[in-house]
């Protein structure tokens, strides 16, 4: 156990956090503002193809990651509507959305053939040993937790999750807030979603993002929707994951498939501590002006 | 913000909607499934393809001739059954979408049964269902233990729990069970005679197929005729006001998800001993998640057949789909979501208009 080897370990476990952070900022936002984002994990992997797809076709990462958060927002727009301006059930909506997205991504990935499937190079701006992700998903944690509980627009944000009738009588306009709150959950959800195509494993698979989204909703309940405790957390779960991909390099004997099953027990774990935590009270509750 | 009393709130329409989607609106389903077809033509459009070419290649593939539609009904049988796996708990508010999970450890069960006990076939064969049985209600105590104790959200338990399962049953059929002889990772297989029987003998058809008919029957006899029944559509309904009849809610979520898991846990048994005779890496299809939306346009236990058909058809169809127009088959992955996402906004539309409607009269 040198230092070199726990640098390593850290600058795995900070890579495989970052794309958690991200998507359990965008569960934050949503949930603060009362629209349960289930769709987070669909979101994540639209965006994480959408971002390769960007990369290829402008042959720069930065132009990618703008047309994959314009994809982003319009993926909020769209759910938006679904879930805000109709009053749907959003549990339902959201798991539909999920399935749909892991259809319609492995579908674009075949048409796009093998053009798709080779790897993006790695981003090359490095702060430290560490992405421009990683770097951008704590400044983010520190901005949403500012905005949030140190803004004024923050405060409406969660006032229309915490009790969207009084929020109204107040003035605030629920529908709309809660619209904006979702577009930009979903552009945080995105950036998930391409920290870990295109800053992690540099290539689009599958069903890449693997239940990530639903770890970032637990991380999300067991930081209790406060933004900087959800990043612990998220980072917690990002060790894990590190540690099971370390874990399954170094043992022969051992089946993989128990270390790569280590990130979703810890979950289970996370999910039984913390129990039926008390979240924002009208979040997942359509309101209807009357 | 606390000092509003809650009965105060506007929650009551979501609750009105939630149940709603629960009860049958089998127009509303045909619908949603027009339209994500059409959705689906588009994207083949996409492709290059001709949409009207690719639906009917879709059916083609699926039923014509004698062995497409043993396949399409093969397809069907374990989608009916992760179908009742998310009904029968949702009607006690418990979202189970763990049926693929459930479905694994079941089939599992059934191999270990079949590989392992010699006997009467018959005695062999009810033995494994059984052990798939029980194992599919093992699997989603975890769930239900940390719902009931813990209050943790099933929809995550559940979904983790798919991941934990699947991984489980590589690690074995890559270690401990792999078949030596095996050059891919695969199970041993079940001794023929242990065998799901068919009917009509020579074809592919096993019973277990009709049995997942009767199944559904007797749920939705159940649900209608007794009193177990009633009191689940109840609780479905509006949970407090069934906590305030007396009716034990607990105990009714804890029965209606075990007996969905056992659902699940029929549908893997049934698979292994049926179909495909050993587990292999890819060994089940995602009828767990293609189960979530059936449930769901189906509405009830006789509406979730001709559902699960569709999208067997569909699901069967896709192969034959990409071998005759080249569209690639995961497109069809896409009914796996879409129809429920159509069908829950269609619904709650519907809800919408009709409020703003009752509000207009009121305002005159």
């Amino acid at each position: 156990m040198d230092w070199i080897y726990i640098g390593n370990f850290i600058q795995a476990s900070v890579r495989a956090a970052t794309p958690l952070v991200f998507g359990s900022l965008g569960v934050v936002i949503a949930e603060r503002s009362g629209t349960r984002h289930i769709s987070n994990e669909g979101t994540m992997l639209l965006a994480a193809l959408t971002g390769v797809i960007g990369t290829k076709y402008f042959g720069n990462m930065a132009f990618g990651v703008l047309f994959s958060l314009v994809i982003g927002a319009v993926c909020g727009l769209i759910l938006a509507i679904m879930m805000i301006w109709l009053p749907s059930n959003q549990t339902i909506v959201g798991i539909g959305f999920n399935m749909t997205m892991v259809g319609v991504t492995s579908y674009i990935l075949r048409l796009g053939g093998d053009m798709l499937r080779s790897p993006v190079p790695a981003p090359a701006v490095k702060v430290l040993r560490f992405s421009l992700f990683d770097v951008f998903a704590i400044a983010s944690a520190l901005l949403v937790w500012f905005f949030l509980f140190r803004t004024g627009p923050g405060l409406k944000l969660r006032s229309v999750g915490e009790n969207a009738m009084a929020a109204d009588a107040a003035g605030i306009n629920v529908i709309k807030t809660r619209t904006i709150a979702m577009v930009i959950a979903c552009m945080f959800s995105s950036l998930g979603g391409m920290a870990l195509s295109l800053s992690w494993v540099h290539v689009f698979t599958d069903n890449l993002t693997m239940g990530r989204g639903f770890i970032a909703m637990a991380a999300v309940y067991f930081g209790k929707w406060n933004p900087l405790l959800t990043t612990l957390a998220a980072f917690m779960f990002g060790g894990a994951e590190a540690l099971a991909l370390r874990s399954q390099a170094l043992s022969a004997t051992i089946s993989s498939y128990y270390f790569l099953m280590i990130p979703y027990v810890l979950t289970l774990i996370v999910v039984a501590i913390s129990g039926r935590m008390k979240g924002p009270q009208d979040t997942g509750k359509s309101y209807i002006r009357q | 913000m606390k000092t509003i009393p809650k009965a105060s709130r506007n929650n009551s329409f979501h609750y009105e909607v939630f149940t709603s989607v629960l009860n049958s609106h089998f127009g509303v389903s045909v619908l949603a499934i027009i339209l994500s077809v059409v959705l689906l033509a588009a994207l083949a459009a996409l492709y290059g393809a001709s949409p009207i070419e690719v639906i009917l290649v879709l059916c083609e593939g699926a039923l014509s001739g004698k062995r497409a539609i043993v396949y399409t009904l093969l397809q069907m049988a374990p989608i009916v059954l992760c179908a009742l796996a998310v009904y029968i708990p949702a009607r006690a508010r418990f979202f189970n979408v763990g049926g693929q999970g459930q479905l694994e450890i079941a089939g599992l069960a059934a191999m270990i049964v079949g590989t392992n006990v010699t006997g009467h076939p018959a005695l062999v064969i009810i033995l494994a269902m059984l052990a798939a049985v029980v194992a599919g209600m093992l699997t989603i105590a975890i769930p239900l233990v940390l719902k009931m104790k813990r209050g943790a959200s099933e929809i995550t338990t559940t979904i983790m729990m798919n991941f934990v399962c699947t991984y489980f049953v590589y690690a074995l059929i890559t270690g401990p069970l792999k078949d030596p002889g095996a050059f891919y990772a695969a199970s041993k297989g079940v001794p023929k005679e242990y065998l799901l029987p068919n009917f009509p003998v020579n074809s592919q058809l096993n019973i277990g197929v009709y049995f997942v008919f009767v199944i559904a029957i007797i749920v939705a006899l159940f649900m209608k005729y007794t009193v177990s029944g009633m009191k689940l559509k109840a609780a479905g309904m509006n949970m407090d006001a069934a906590k305030a009849a007396g009716i034990s809610v607990n105990r009714l979520i804890v029965l209606a998800t075990l007996a969905g898991a056992a659902c699940a846990g029929f549908a893997g048994g049934m698979e292994v001993l049926g179909v495909t005779e050993r587990i292999a890496e890819g060994w089940a299809l995602a009828w767990g998640t293609t189960g979530i939306a059936v449930a769901h346009l189906g509405g009830s236990p006789l509406g979730i057949l001709p559902l699960a058909f569709i999208l067997a058809v569909v699901e069967t169809g896709a192969r034959y789909m990409q071998a005759m127009t080249g569209v690639p088959s995961a497109l069809v992955n896409v009914m796996q979501g879409l129809p429920v996402v159509i069908y829950v906004c269609l619904l709650s539309l519907g809800h919408l208009l009709k409020m703003k409607k009752i509000d207009m009269k009121v305002g005159e």
